[in-house]
């Protein structure tokens, strides 16, 4: 088991990194009843365990013994049926789902399955009727329709299911959404505050940490825990006992991507934009998301680049990510980016050195 | 007595079914050299040699069923004998053609001696004296009796030989694929207690029947040495199975059998001229001379349709759009292009072939983005000025819509050929222009997406986008190039980016499959997060959580090496598709 999984906070009391959220969720699941939620933030600041360690404040123990479905839904949709398989993992008391999973159809998957938790509501000891959760992820992946469907059906259910909706970015979780849900902010969390969690790690594995060593690779881990754990967990594997200068091994992803970021830089024409073609290619085989690439290849870029061309370069990369994003096919845009790029480079050589 | 056998093979390149069995093919070979004596079937197919197409076909399928359902003997040799004396009486006129044959100009002006063909004379040289060789020497002196005569329809492929035999004074036995029986038929008739008979049964039947028989009328008339010559049409068609072997792979083996290959070309314009003014003084129709020529050109090389057409056109009365030649033209490649344009503006012609353009050529046209070397609009003064950078020479093709249209392009797949090779195509040194294209491509493929994902589909509107982005990207493509590299031999790749999504794909799916394996598996975890952090930890470590993981962890260099055996793989055929010459020719 990975290090990340293993020292992952079970309850709200022992979570190290955001102790204020998790104990305003602690009052607020047991002084009252939950509303539904939002919680929202970067990779790797939590989320996930908080929501985790939530529900078993909420069912106890219960919550954990989950079992994973693989189940086809069958949608009415209007003048049809569709067919929809979805994975979803649930107790008796939740169902977790990646509704963005089933592509554009996911406002039928929203809908049909809170209609069907709704429809076989649990019932407590104390006779009262409970209620179910629902936890949604990636909701800011949800289609505009999906979002407004999901608003119709929050309202409609409210007394039999609470959601508990998860995404990075509220921006993109349409107004309506969020004015019905008590919207939790996790930020990334501190350096120190990962140096917290690692030294923890290493005191639990006991390992050595060299001073400064946690801290360097909190600085390399972008500010998000789970890269951090996941970073302590391949040094280890390289080398132990840890010295000081020991390199912090990048994602292999990563490094591909400063690879076809040295390519670039390196020759203009193409050929070469052929190539880099393909390296892109095996990034997308490898299902790195398109945005994900984007923005790590316009850092490398940027980290190379004359300041004033910056601005410009910058400019396209959004451009491009925009269109990216109302397009079909991504390799169609990350490829015009790089295009321009290399446009823009070569004249700025040319201009330059002549 | 000498026994040659020929077959003459017009492998329709364009049209022709593709499915043929190489094992097949050599037992069929054996069979024409062994000359196993066999037991002879009296089951009876017809033995057609009849003339026309249409009509032969129709009588044979006729007889085929007939064949088929009758299974008294003596019918079977009463039609045998038929079709025999059919065969004797001359090879031009069956009986119950007759009247239909002079409707049609086709036959009725169907060469009657060498020289009336309309084949380049060389060709037909060639293959008479092929014939010629093997009539006068011993089999024993040429082991290979096999002729095999390519080209599209309509080039006189099947006039040649006849001709050639008639003159020699040989005998042509003509096997005619008889139609293929689908699967419910085969149901049908096995249920109405009909035995089936493969194909390839039935052609070796036909030439078991003609070795033993085929030599009766010789010995009656006289003993005089009538030389036999089998003439197989379509042979795609006749040795047709389930193995796929596409039909120039055919032709390669049949040469590398120790065929003699000899490949006609579409007939000339002017010889289509000749023959049809021929016509036209005989049949005393008033057709100028510009007529004949604009229907001549619009055949394609096709004399069958040409003379078909013109019969037609003679029997409507009506005159003929405006026909004048502008005769200022000064080149002959726009004279030519001028010409084609007319004939694709005239729909309402009531003549000529439908021209269609294969993907792979019109994808060629784009890419090579062949122009003219000055702006013949330049000295327009009306004509808006463009800046220099935006300023193009004029094309050398159609619209390119038009030429979409032709090719029966949809924009994605035209899109995504385009992306795939269009930068083989662009000058080493423009990598501005690769900007400007991959940016127009990028444009396209937004336009594409912009109504997919909406369940409640305007299907006018989508045509509308369709069609835009399919014009966005091609003309991107076109003025994007502006450096086009030097015209060189590409081959077109199938563009890998679908093999890419497949195997994206897929992998997603087992990715879905894990996405519980992370947090103890008490949740999910988003796709994006497994991919790009613990998916790469894990391969780091070494270690792996389970079998199903392990599938899709295909190391990059895996993929990169199965990807090229799967490319080299499926693109072999593709590659043959396009040459250079073949755009050139255009």
């Amino acid at each position: 088991m990975l290090w990340v999984d293993k020292y992952r906070p079970k309850t709200l009391d022992k979570i190290i990194v955001h102790e204020d959220v998790a104990q305003n969720l602690k009052k607020l699941v047991t002084e009252q009843d939950c509303p539904h939620l939002l919680f929202y933030g970067p990779s790797g600041s939590g989320k996930k365990t908080l929501i985790m360690a939530l529900l078993r404040q909420m069912f106890g123990p219960g919550a954990e013994k989950v079992k994973v479905e693989n189940k086809t839904w069958k949608v009415d949709a209007g003048t049809r049926t569709i067919d929809l398989e979805l994975t979803t993992l649930s107790s008796t008391h939740h169902v977790e789902l990646n509704p963005s999973d089933a592509g554009f159809q996911d406002r039928y998957i929203v809908q049909e399955i809170i209609k069907e938790m709704a429809k076989n509501r649990p019932i407590d000891t104390k006779g009262k009727k409970g209620f179910k959760v629902l936890v949604l992820n990636e909701v800011d992946k949800l289609s505009r329709e999906a979002q407004h469907s999901l608003r119709r059906t929050m309202e409609k259910y409210s007394a039999s299911c609470r959601l508990i909706l998860c995404c990075n970015s509220s921006s993109k979780v349409t107004e309506a959404v969020r004015s019905r849900c008590l919207n939790v902010r996790i930020n990334a969390p501190t350096e120190g505050q990962i140096v917290k969690v690692l030294e923890f790690v290493g005191k639990k594995e006991g390992l050595q940490l060299p001073s400064g060593f946690a801290a360097r690779i909190a600085e390399k881990s972008n500010r998000s825990l789970r890269r951090a754990i996941l970073s302590l967990e391949t040094c280890r594997v390289q080398q132990y006992p840890f010295s000081n200068n020991q390199a912090i091994p990048p994602m292999d992803w990563e490094e591909y991507i400063f690879e076809i970021a040295s390519d670039i830089m390196k020759e203009q024409s193409p050929k070469r934009l052929f190539q880099v073609r393909g390296k892109v290619y095996e990034l997308l085989i490898n299902c790195i998301p398109p945005e994900i690439i984007l923005k790590r290849l316009l850092f490398e870029l940027l980290k190379k680049l004359d300041a004033e061309l910056k601005h410009e370069v910058c400019h396209w990369a959004a451009y491009y990510e925009h269109r990216m994003r109302l397009g079909q096919k991504a390799i169609f845009h990350i490829e015009a980016f790089v295009a321009k790029f290399m446009s823009i480079y070569k004249g700025f050589l040319i201009a330059t050195f002549g | 007595m000498s026994l040659i056998q020929c077959c003459l093979v017009p492998v329709d390149e364009r049209f022709a079914a593709t499915r043929v069995m190489l094992d097949e093919e050599d037992e069929f070979f054996s069979l024409k050299s062994n000359f196993s004596h066999s037991k002879l079937k009296t089951r009876p197919s017809s033995v057609p040699r009849a003339e026309i197409r249409k009509a032969k076909k129709a009588r044979l399928t006729n007889s085929c069923t007939r064949s088929c359902k009758e299974s008294s003997g003596f019918d079977e040799i009463k039609r045998f004998c038929e079709d025999f004396n059919e065969g004797f009486t001359g090879f031009k006129i069956p009986a119950g053609c007759e009247r239909s044959n002079k409707d049609l100009w086709v036959d009725k002006y169907a060469p009657y001696s060498l020289e009336e063909l309309a084949v380049h004379k060389k060709k037909v040289e060639e293959v008479k004296v092929w014939f010629e060789e093997r009539l006068r020497n011993t089999r024993e002196e040429f082991c290979n009796h096999v002729l095999l005569i390519s080209g599209q329809a309509g080039v006189g492929k099947s006039a040649t030989v006849r001709m050639i035999a008639s003159h020699l004074g040989a005998t042509i036995f003509e096997w005619n694929m008889p139609t293929p029986t689908i699967w419910q038929e085969h149901l049908h008739n096995s249920n109405s207690g009909i035995r089936y008979t493969s194909k390839l049964d039935e052609f070796e039947n036909f030439v078991e029947r003609i070795r033993k028989y085929g030599m009766i009328p010789s010995t009656i008339t006289g003993g005089s040495q009538t030389s036999i010559i089998f003439l197989i049409d379509d042979l795609p068609l006749t040795l047709q199975t389930t193995t796929h072997v596409p039909g120039t792979e055919l032709q390669l083996s049949l040469q590398s059998a120790g065929a003699c290959k000899v490949a006609f070309n579409p007939i000339t314009v002017n010889s289509i001229k000749k023959v049809l003014s021929k016509i036209c003084r005989e049949e005393q129709c008033k057709v100028t001379a510009d007529q004949i020529d604009l229907i001549a050109k619009a055949s394609g090389g096709d004399i069958r349709q040409a003379i078909t057409s013109f019969q037609y056109f003679c029997l409507k009365s009506r005159p003929i759009l405006s026909l004048s030649f502008s005769n200022g033209t000064p080149t002959y490649s726009k004279e030519r292009s001028h010409e084609l344009n007319r004939l694709d503006d005239g729909f309402s012609f009531p003549f000529g072939r439908d021209e269609t353009l294969s993907l792979f050529h019109a994808l060629g046209k784009f890419l090579h983005n062949k122009r003219e070397t000055e702006n013949s609009f330049a000295l327009d003064k009306d004509a808006f000025v463009l800046k220099e950078r935006f300023a193009r020479l004029p094309l050398k093709m159609d619209a390119p819509e038009k030429v979409l249209c032709l090719a029966h392009g949809q924009a994605r797949p035209i899109a995504d050929f385009l992306h795939e090779n269009v930068l083989d195509f662009v000058s080493e040194e423009a990598i501005d222009d690769a900007s400007v294209v991959a940016s127009y491509l990028s444009d396209a493929d937004f336009l594409l997406a912009s109504l997919s994902g909406i369940l409640t589909r305007n299907y006018e509107a989508e045509n509308v986008v369709q069609s835009a982005a399919a014009s966005v990207a091609v003309r991107g493509v076109l003025f994007g190039n502006f450096h086009p590299s030097p015209s060189r031999w590409h081959a077109i790749r199938r563009p890998k980016l679908w093999q890419v999504e497949q195997s994206l794909w897929h992998n997603k799916l087992e990715m879905v499959n894990q996405s519980c394996v992370a947090y103890n598996g008490v949740s999910l975890s988003n796709l994006s997060v497994i991919a790009t952090e613990n998916k790469p930890v894990l391969k780091w470590l070494g270690f792996r959580v389970s079998e199903g993981l392990e599938a899709p962890q295909v190391l990059m260099q895996g993929n990169v090496v199965e990807d090229k055996n799967f490319d080299s793989m499926s693109l072999d055929k593709k590659d043959n598709d396009t040459s250079d010459d073949e755009i050139e020719d255009w």
